[in-house]
């Protein structure tokens, strides 16, 4: 259980350092976001 | 089941502070303040220019917070708008309104040129069926007097800022 929480910590850290840093990533998030709002205004 | 959902949570909270930071907002978060373009002195340009215009970006002075936001123009003058207004749900998700009601003071972009306006709210008089008509022939929308009237819909005129 506890390998479990540390790997969702690091999992935490790497994503939000790869929407800040990695190009692409953020946009990847907008668009993600995007299709959901627009699927559910349908 | 929840640590794993703090991954998708943390990407768009991320995503959507990393935002603040940038000129303007994407589609989906709010942006930080209007920056890069030209910015328009002289008169008022003919706004029916904006009727081919999906969104414009609009930043207030304070807090100085950029968002997309739909726009139509009638009888030569530019307006916005905010619904959902008469909810409780609009009322958390939707704050520039209460903000602009507070102080009008905004740059609006389009087309990458960034003009200074003041936001006066309107909330009755006959000009309200010209624009709401103006409104719901551009957008799905449904827009209506009664609803500006009653609050629900949030109606502003963007003025030109002396």
């Amino acid at each position: 259980m506890r390998i479990y929480y540390w790997c969702i910590a690091a999992a935490v850290v790497l994503t939000a350092l790869a929407v800040l840093f990695v190009p692409g990533v953020d946009d990847f998030v907008e668009q993600t976001v995007l299709g959901y709002v627009g699927r559910a205004a349908r | 089941m929840f640590g794993l959902l703090l991954i998708p949570g943390t990407a768009f909270l991320t995503a959507a502070a990393k935002q603040r930071f940038a000129d303007g907002p994407n589609q989906v978060f709010s942006g930080g303040p209007l920056e890069a373009g030209e910015l328009h002195t002289g008169p008022d340009p003919d706004w029916s220019v904006v009727s081919d215009v999906v969104t414009i970006e609009m930043q207030l002075l304070d807090p100085p917070l950029s968002r997309r936001i739909w726009t139509a123009e009638f009888d030569g003058k530019l307006y916005v708008w905010s619904g959902y207004m008469g909810t409780t749900v609009g009322r958390l998700w939707k704050h520039w309104p209460i903000q602009a009601e507070r102080d009008g003071r905004a740059v609006i972009r389009i087309d990458g040129v960034r003009y200074e306006r003041q936001l006066v709210r309107i909330t009755s008089g006959d000009v309200l069926d010209g624009i709401t008509a103006a409104i719901t022939s551009k957008y799905p929308s449904l827009t209506t007097r009664a609803g500006v009237e009653a609050g629900d819909v949030w109606l502003f005129e963007a003025r030109p800022r002396n």
